[in-house]
């Protein structure tokens, strides 16, 4: 207590030297405390966008995408004669012409499934891949397009060669049309497996409105909330996919990072309805942890004919724009700014602590010849430089803390783009990517909020560097204690 | 006094010699000294500025290391000492005064006895020091700091700091030379009297011949070498010593 006691009264006399001491560690790991909440707030930042391009809860997102190779003149990606069919035999290929429709005059209407950018693949490829090793689970789905198309058959007339004929080179279904007579929309649909609520395009964490599927048979359908507002749909309406009426029974808020498809069904309904009965082409992959998802990943390509495995880690390497960029210049800058500021407090601790010593040779040279060893008095400046270590740790974790809530209401906006996505195909009626996430991951942007959060971890971390600083100072001035000659310290005038 | 009392407290300096840079220059304190003082002698140590009676203080207390010679204290050669022996003998067997008081001056009276207490593991800390300071007349200041007391009570401070642990030898560099002469005798009387009570080993060095007067045995220095040893009368004592700083 007695020494505590000294250590104190010490401090309160040379009050200057403390509080300039105290604030050049504050400083210092105010800097590394706002600099690491910034961190951190950009990873959240990022996890954030990157959250909805897998799925929630999902490690990796399995795809069969369709590979388009550049024509040799520079000119429009082409299939492979082998992709075309691949692609025909998906999409039910072959032409149709209006008079196949009905006579001239009459109503039409056709509803048809396509798939722009990625082929299907067995179902039963889903429980092959939960029986790889260190897979968790595994969950299938299925993104098309649901194209509508109706109006009435036009007549022919004798001024016109023929009729007009749409044709899909890349194997989707063809179509001869009129002017003005025909309609066509299209609509990009999910297909869920309800039975794993928790790894898929939706789950029910994103429901905003409404409920998830039940299990009953009924047609339920859950919509994207920007589709729905866009629309004006709600609770209980219905929606027309596939010539079907499904009853909205959802609202999910769109992710951050992107838009999802318009519409999610139940997988075993959308793959009947649109002839793929047993196929699926997504599946939803969660690793039992990180560590074991390369080894996944590389385990599913090997297994899965044509698979083409994407970790949020591949999405996160595509992830552009101001949120990236602050991660760098937060990552290096920020880092080098901080480490410098912290060495320059350590520095001005220890030179302040050298100076105090200086002044206090008389008083130390005492202090031995009165029996204190090298060892007391080595801890007694140690045990002041200790203290101001921990009063420049207190004080620069509120530093620190002001300069994330600084963060916090500014909330500056950061936005993220996401590079094209495994196939860099041609995309027909506005579909969706590989990972039937639409615009996200075909080039798309987010805007996200930053925010700058501060743990207790953090503080405690920032206040045992101040006081490192404090026994590096203390280390130093002790060591020139330690030195004195206890007759030359009392030949000292002061 | 038995022998071996005697050869317990006794120290023995043998041919002993320090020898200092100043300012680029050596300056040769002390000179081939010998000495020998009995345990339970007061001794004076007198002579001009520069002769070398503060670098003999500070050798006898282990402050400091000859260049040449040994100096022992009860049969140890102190310079063959580490820092923790030397610490435990200042601790324990030493006790200084000096001349500038030399108290912490952010400790309280009471506190700078208890930094000499401190190291020691003593019990009661405060309470030893409490009883110290009212063997001094100074229980009734005990809160103060140095700078809210006189010369006189600081100087009082530093001599109940001094016997704190009930050393065995008592060494005062000018105990005196910073006080007027009432208050000086005063000191002395109250020194005198507290090293009266026991078979402690005094020695003063100082140019006051009032101490020097009512010592045993007063030791003339002069260049770093004992000019004079032995019972010496008042009269050749004041023309013997120098007003004047410490050396």
């Amino acid at each position: 207590m007695f020494y505590l006691t000294y250590i104190l009264a010490e401090l309160r006399r040379r009050s200057g030297r403390t509080i300039l001491t105290a604030v050049g560690l504050a400083i210092g790991v105010g800097l590394v405390v706002t600099v690491n909440a910034l961190s951190r707030g950009l990873d959240d930042a990022q996890a954030k966008v990157l959250e909805p391009l897998t799925g929630v809860g999902t490690d990796m997102s399995v795809s069969r995408p369709i590979d388009f190779s550049s024509s040799d003149n520079g000119g429009f990606p082409q299939l492979s004669d082998k992709e075309r069919q691949e692609l025909q035999k998906e999409n039910g290929g072959g032409r149709f012409g209006l008079r196949n429709l009905g006579q001239p005059g009459s109503h039409f209407s056709r509803d048809d499934f396509v798939s722009t950018a990625q082929l299907s693949f067995a179902e039963s490829n889903v429980a092959t891949i939960r029986k790889i090793d260190g897979v968790s689970a595994a969950a299938g789905g299925l993104t098309l397009n649901s194209i509508h198309v109706e109006g009435t058959v036009p007549k022919q007339s004798d001024t016109q060669t023929g009729p007009q004929t749409f044709q899909n080179d890349q194997g989707g279904p063809s179509a001869q049309v009129g002017p003005r007579s025909i309609n066509a929309t299209s609509l990009s649909v999910s297909g869920v497996d309800e039975m794993h609520r928790a790894l898929g395009a939706i789950t029910p964490g994103q429901i905003t409105k409404g409920s998830y599927f039940d299990t009953s048979d009924g047609r339920q359908a859950i919509l994207n909330d920007s589709y729905a507002s866009r629309e004006g749909l709600g609770l209980g309406d219905t929606i027309s996919v596939g010539g079907k009426t499904f009853t909205v029974v959802g609202i999910a808020k769109t992710p951050l990072g992107g838009q999802s498809s318009d519409v999610y069904v139940k997988l075993s309904q959308l793959q009947k309805l649109s002839d793929r009965v047993g196929r699926v082409n997504t599946v939803y992959v969660r690793a039992d942890s990180a560590s074991d998802v390369a080894a996944v990943a590389a385990a599913i390509e090997k297994k899965i004919d044509g698979a083409s495995v994407t970790t949020a880690q591949d999405l996160a390497d595509r992830v552009s724009g101001s949120l990236v960029d602050a991660k760098n210049l937060a990552g290096k800058l920020g880092t080098a700014l901080a480490i410098v500021g912290l060495l320059s407090a350590f520095l001005i601790a220890s030179l302040l602590t050298l100076a105090s010593v200086a002044k206090r040779v008389r008083e130390l040279g005492t202090l031995k010849a009165l029996g204190w060893s090298q060892r007391l008095v080595v801890r007694q400046v140690t045990g002041e430089s200790l203290v101001q270590g921990f009063l420049g740790g207190a004080l620069g974790a509120v530093f620190g803390i002001g300069g994330a809530l600084l963060i916090g209401a500014f909330a500056p906006t950061l936005q993220a783009t996401l590079s094209g996505a495994a196939s860099n195909g041609p995309r027909f009626f506005g579909g969706p990517g590989p990972f039937g996430q639409g615009d996200v991951s075909s080039g798309g942007s987010t805007d996200v909020t930053l925010s700058a959060p501060v743990s207790l971890g953090l503080i405690a971390a920032a206040v045992g560097l101040a006081l490192l600083g404090g026994l590096i100072a203390g280390a130093v001035g002790g060591l020139r204690a330690a030195r004195l000659r206890p007759a030359d310290a009392l030949r000292h005038i002061d | 006094m038995t022998v071996t009392e005697l050869e317990r407290h006794a120290y023995e300096l043998a041919g002993v010699s320090r020898t200092y840079s100043l300012g680029g220059h050596q300056v040769q304190a002390l000179r081939e000294l010998d000495l020998v003082i009995g345990a339970g002698a007061s001794v004076v140590v007198v002579g001009p500025s520069g002769s070398g009676k503060t670098t003999l203080l500070q050798l006898l207390g282990g402050l400091d290391r000859p260049t040449a010679g040994s100096v022992r204290f009860e049969g140890r050669d102190l310079a063959q000492l580490g820092d923790r022996e030397l610490s435990r003998l200042r601790l324990a067997t030493f006790g200084f005064v000096f001349q500038q008081f030399n108290l912490i001056p952010t400790l309280t009276a009471v506190q700078n006895v208890e930094v000499a207490l401190a190291p020691s593991g003593v019990r009661d800390r405060r309470a030893s020091a409490l009883r110290l300071l009212d063997s001094v007349g100074l229980a009734g200041r005990a809160s103060h700091v140095p700078s809210r007391l006189s010369g006189g009570e600081q100087q009082r401070v530093a001599i109940a700091r001094a016997l704190a642990n009930e050393p065995h030898v008592l060494l005062a560099d000018e105990p005196t030379g910073n006080l007027d002469s009432e208050t000086g005798a005063e000191i002395i009387d109250l020194l005198m009297a507290l090293t009266a009570e026991g078979s402690r080993t005094v020695v003063v060095v100082t140019h006051d011949t009032d101490i020097a007067a009512r010592a045993g045995r007063v030791i003339r220095m002069q260049d770093g070498r004992v000019q004079q040893d032995g019972i010496v009368a008042r009269a050749d004592v004041a023309a013997g010593a120098n007003t004047g700083g410490s050396d």
